[in-house]
């Protein structure tokens, strides 16, 4: 008997020490080596992939901590997973042609000089002199034609749209290239030059289907301020300063990426100190309550983010105008920045253009009038006939459901509150809050507009890219799914596609803008969706540990401007 | 008892097919598809063509059946492919993340069994006694407790206001720890993980050890040894608690089984690398091929701790042996 | 005279527990009951600045939105009951249904019924709940569906082994072999036998049910919307209340009313299968 017993213990015992022999184990093989010893696959560049870790740095090397929520796998432009803050923090180990400043505008970057056209149809390009890949490897132009034509071949979505467009690229020398499109393309900048991370050809060239490829962090090789040294699936990540870097040394000499399973182990973490900022926005309520605590300090900007409520405009009623019309007049945009963002956020405009942006309308305003509102349903017929509050059409209550996902809780908010006002006009709103893929799956069902849309209402949020680039609102609103891909609303509306198709390919500025705030006019009367806000960029960091922090507009600190010396930003 | 593993073996070989095709089945019939983790990028910029060449790309658009038994080939195989999600193998993915599991989950169990035991005997040893019953409702009353409600307060206790245990994740970030201050390290992130499990775990051990108990103490040979003089301590571990621990281990190895799923609210609140969150990640992000392997262990776990648990109970219990 | 004193503190003690659960949860039902006349506000409306501290008006605070935090509380219960209880009953109604089929015919019936409720014990919850949501739609009953189909498969196990040890009584064997008809033999002897137990697997499962509903609700599977005990708490968490002074006000009432309704109801359990088994 009691050997029985004590058989239960050593089992018990053995399966807890295997456990923590495991942990340990696995732990060492996976990648969280000692900086410098990886970046594998490359010979005899020992030296130059070293950071600076290994040399004797004359300072205490400056390390910041940083959280993000949720992994976002090996970090390469084919795993990254979000577009914030995954994208960011892709970009900080590849350049660009052209880089983002604090303006939000497209500076000259690996590129020394782009001059395109004066049709924007050809752009000459002549890169940066000396640039060198993390493994030695010169950047020339071979690399940039490689990565044009790879991205297109093997459907890297954000980078392959709008490469299709190129028609040839000249290569004229080692550093010399020229683009030549096969059309007038006004966001080549901000879509192509700006976005696309160029790749070591010699890295890629090897990988022949780059969506079904195991990746480990060797690929990761590209001309950025830093080096992924270290990854630790859905742990941390480990990024060591390029000292190399051509646009100087960066400040940080180290970065390291912690991954958190929500948004609140991060906002506990920086206050317990065992983190040095959040790349993440922290929502409002956070603000003023890090703010207070030293040393943690906010950087806070207005970002293009966007929360909105979208309808499916194919059907009745929202196929009417006048109720698409009433319902905006009926949500009071500036209770949705103050009570749910306690004023961090810029109010919604209804022509979709961001206030703070060079070709926003100032005429184009929300407004906020129930009574109007009301009188709009009244007079198209839509009357509370029983007198139960709610309105009726086709015989039936206008009782709609609207969907929004939950592990967004603000959104949550908005729709809780954007229900309440519509309540007001005698329209009935039930909010329904399902998990994120359910809420895509019908709101966007496939990611493809061609599948139609299975929702009535649906509090909807769009990320940065889409607000940045100002003359692309025709995929927004257009009425041809290849054209309007983004949308989502069903909307169809002859004068606006008209509007918008010219936009996309006006190459004279000035006429650009004439258009971009004619389309605000006429968006803002015929409400293919209704904007409720643009919430700000809020990042919390601890200015003892670094204070570097840069806000580029609309984009917020995650990226490598943040990261290098003054001299060395765009 | 030969007779009857065959047909129970049987029983489970039926269980573990129905399971493991429902294990195929509930992926593919939650709404979504994993489209957006495939393409690793913004999935609503592809254009039709490239969002099919992608999914042939990965064999999801071949007949339903012929991924099915793709699936078994794996199984059998124990090659899994790799992740939608991560781009790296599936089988490194879960060797990764299992052991941390066990850790906290194993940690946990072996601590409740310790307390869960000697308080059950003890409780039930002093039945209908203040003191029992003083701790029976305690132990109800930690049951009770919301786990995540636990986490988040030992969080802000001992986290964010003493500021002595790291809140988050298994290992320092970047510390390159080795040896001795290795295993330090992962033991201090490992407390508070470990001690929320254990609180959440101590009450059904000892509930289960208590019942058992007084079970035991009814019978006849407990009352004969009693009345042999048997010292109280004697009787108590000697007779009472050797009897009664075939329940509790069933219990115990039932409960092990299950901490191959993953505690997902744990790991989540304390950023632990669990498989608790990579399923959860896969089955939010729709990765097919990880929630089929994740899956599969954890229904694995679960029948072989069934069937271990069938082998010993006879072995544990001398009562039904001496049958 | 020693011995008999004994012994009735022996019964008497843990009646008294039950008895002291019967209380929590009476006055549980209470509040829940006259909610409206208790409440200071609608829990809906926004009453108060977001993120106040207690004050006379709102003696725990306003939440994220401003609404009264004590309405919030004490709607919660009626929430919160509502789900455990009726997903108790739902778990409880296949439970049994399927325990005492399985027990009474304990061949091909009963081993066909037991593999599947070893097969629900063992499907991943996660991804089950998503597709029972997707496909259930998105309602307050809904979730009360969801936790019931995922619990009912222990209550079916303990029925099943009372059932099939019933068989085997000789008024059991009696009335089969004088022909009655097994519906009859059913509903005469098996069910009225199996009632206390199920009644005590049913407030166990009640309290299993509030705990679950409270899990789903901070993994963003419940219905945030609903005002419960677990969607108080989600707030809180979503909106960092764990971490500020508002814990003391937001985060603790919801979480000790979640155990106190739990233990209440684990309490009655304790003292109805004390009742079964005296022995215990």
């Amino acid at each position: 008997m009691k050997q029985n017993k004590q058989r239960i213990a050593v089992l018990l015992t053995a399966l807890a020490l295997v456990a923590a022999a495991c942990g340990t184990t696995s732990d060492t093989t996976d990648g969280t080596e000692a900086p410098g010893a990886t970046t594998a696959g490359t010979e005899g560049t020992a030296d130059t992939v070293a950071p600076a870790t290994t040399a004797p740095a004359p300072a205490e090397p400056v390390v910041v901590r940083a959280a993000i929520t949720g992994g976002e796998a090996t970090l390469n432009p084919y795993t990254y997973v979000s577009g914030f803050p995954g994208w960011n923090l892709m970009m900080l180990q590849y350049d660009a042609l052209m880089q983002f400043d604090l303006n939000g505008e497209p500076q000259p970057w690996l590129a020394e000089t782009v001059t395109p056209s004066a049709d924007l149809t050809v752009w000459e390009i002549t890169l940066a002199e000396g640039v060198t890949w993390h493994d030695g490897m010169p950047v020339t132009a071979a690399d940039v034609e490689f990565t044009f034509s790879y991205f297109v071949d093997n459907a890297a979505g954000r980078f392959a749209r709008d490469l299709k467009g190129v028609e040839s690229v000249v290569v004229d020398g080692d550093l010399g290239l020229t683009v030549t499109l096969s059309g007038p393309n006004p966001s080549f900048e901000l879509a192509v030059l700006a976005d696309v991370p160029i790749l070591p050809k010699h890295v890629w060239e090897g990988i022949e289907s780059p969506t079904d490829h195991a990746y480990d962090i060797s690929t990761n090789i590209g001309s950025g301020p830093y080096m992924l040294t270290g990854f630790t699936e859905d742990q941390s990540y480990r990024f060591a300063a390029n000292p190399d870097y051509f646009r100087g040394a960066p400040e940080v000499d180290e970065l390291v990426v912690v991954v958190f399973g929500d948004d609140s182990g991060p906002l506990a973490a920086i206050r317990s100190g065992e983190i040095d900022v959040i790349f993440e926005r922290v929502s409002p309520e956070q603000i003023e309550l890090l703010d207070a605590q030293d040393p943690i300090d906010i950087s806070q900007g207005p970002e293009f983010t966007t929360q909105m409520i979208n309808f499916d405009t194919s059907k009745a009623p929202f196929s009417d105008l006048a109720v698409r019309q009433a319902m905006a007049l009926a949500i009071d945009k500036s209770t949705v920045v103050d009570i749910l963002y306690l004023g961090a956020a810029t109010i919604g405009s209804p022509g979709w253009v961001h206030p703070g942006k060079t070709v926003y309308n100032t005429d184009v305003v929300a407004q906020f009038d129930p009574a109007a509102a009301n009188k709009l349903l009244d007079d198209a017929g839509y009357l509370d006939t029983d007198g139960d509050g709610i309105r009726e059409f086709d015989g039936g209550p206008m009782e709609f459901e609207m969907i929004t996902n939950s592990s967004d809780s603000l959104r949550l908010r908005i729709a809780e509150l954007t229900a309440e006002m519509l309540a007001d006009v005698g329209i009935k709103v039930n909010v329904a809050s399902v998990e994120t893929a359910t809420w895509e799956q019908a709101v966007w069902p496939g990611f493809d507009i061609n599948n139609g849309r299975n929702y009535d209402l649906a509090a909807w949020g769009w990320s940065a890219p889409v607000q940045a680039n100002t003359v692309r609102i025709a995929e927004l609103v257009h009425s041809d799914p290849g054209i309007g891909f983004l949308n989502l609303t069903g909307f169809a509306d002859a004068e606006v596609d008209a509007v918008a198709e010219a936009l996309a390919s006006e190459t004279d500025p000035a006429v650009s803008e004439a258009l971009v705030k004619e389309l605000q006019v006429l968006l803002a009367e015929r409400v293919p969706f209704i904007l409720l806000a643009y919430p700000d960029g809020a990042y919390a960091y601890n200015a003892d540990v670094y204070d570097g922090w840069a806000f580029v507009a609309g984009q917020g600190i995650v990226s490598k401007v943040s990261l290098l010396p003054e001299a060395g930003r765009p | 008892m030969k007779r009857l593993n065959k047909q129970k073996l049987m029983q489970y070989a039926i269980v573990l097919f129905v399971a493991v095709t429902l294990n195929f089945m509930l992926p593919r019939v939650m709404p979504g598809n994993p489209l957006a983790l495939i393409a690793g990028v913004d999935v609503g910029l592809l254009t039709p063509e490239q969002r099919a060449q992608i999914i042939e790309d990965v064999g999801l658009n071949r007949p339903i059946l012929v991924q099915y038994v793709d699936y078994w080939r794996s199984i059998v195989t124990g090659d899994f492919g790799i992740s939608y999600r991560s781009d790296r193998p599936i089988v490194d993915l879960i060797s990764e993340r299992l052991p941390w599991t066990l850790l906290i989950t194993g940690g946990a169990l072996l601590f409740s069994a310790t307390v869960g035991i000697v308080t059950g005997a003890w409780s039930a040893w002093r039945r209908g006694k203040k003191s029992d019953l003083s701790m029976l409702t305690g132990m109800i009353a930690l049951q009770s407790l919301p786990s995540f409600w636990l986490g988040m307060l030992l969080i802000s206790i001992f986290s964010v206001q003493l500021g002595v245990l790291p809140s988050f994740g298994a290992v320092a970030p970047a510390a390159d720890f080795t040896g001795g201050a290795y295993f330090v390290d992962v033991i201090k992130h490992a407390a508070l993980p470990m001690l929320t499990l254990s609180v959440l775990s101590v009450p059904g051990v000892y509930l289960t050890m208590r019942y058992s108990m007084l079970e035991v103490l009814g019978e006849d040979f407990i009352r004969t040894a009693r009345a042999k003089g048997a010292s109280e301590m004697r009787v108590l571990f000697g007779h009472v608690a050797r009897n009664a621990i075939a329940p509790v281990v069933t219990f115990l190895a039932i409960r092990f089984a299950f901490s191959f799923g993953g505690s997902v609210i744990i790991e989540t609140v304390f950023s632990y690398p669990g498989l608790g969150r990579l399923v959860f990640d896969a089955v939010s992000g729709r990765d097919y091929p990880v929630m089929q392997a994740a899956f599969l262990v954890f229904t694995a776990a679960v029948l072989l701790a069934n069937l271990v648990a069938d082998l010993l109970y006879p072995i544990l219990d001398p009562r039904t042996r001496s049958h | 005279m020693v011995e008999r004193t004994k012994r009735r503190r022996r019964v008497l003690l843990p009646q008294r527990l039950g008895q002291l659960g019967g209380v929590i949860v009476g006055s549980m039902i209470l509040v829940a009951i006259l909610a409206p006349w208790l409440s200071p506000y609608d829990p809906a409306e926004r009453v108060g600045r977001p993120f106040s501290s207690p004050s006379a008006e709102h003696l725990l605070g306003t939440n994220d939105v401003g609404q009264d935090l004590l309405s919030e509380l004490i709607y919660g219960t009626r929430v919160s009951l509502t789900v455990g209880i009726i997903a108790a009953a739902v778990a409880l109604l296949i439970g049994t249904s399927i325990g005492i089929l399985a027990g009474y015919y304990p061949k091909r019936l009963g081993a066909f019924l037991m593999r599947g409720v070893d097969v629900v014990l063992i499907l991943p919850f996660l991804p089950l709940l998503i597709v029972l949501a997707a496909y259930l739609g998105r309602s307050l009953t809904n979730t009360i569906l969801v936790i019931g189909v995922l619990i009912w498969a222990a209550p079916a196990r303990i029925i099943r082994s009372q059932v099939i040890s019933l068989r085997s009584r000789e008024y059991v064997m009696a009335s089969q072999s004088m022909g009655a008809p097994d519906r009859w033999v059913i509903l005469r002897h098996i069910l009225p036998r199996t009632a206390l137990l199920a009644t005590g697997s049913f407030v166990r499962a009640v309290s299993g049910a509030i705990l679950l509903e409270a899990a789903l609700s901070f993994l963003g599977l419940g219905d945030p919307i609903q005002k419960s005990w677990g969607s108080i708490l989600f707030w809180a968490q979503s909106r960092g209340a764990f971490l500020t002074p508002a814990w003391k006000w937001w985060v603790l009432p919801p979480g000790l009313a979640i155990m106190l309704a739990s233990l209440g109801f684990a309490l009655i359990a304790f003292a109805v299968e004390e009742r079964i088994n005296p022995k215990l």
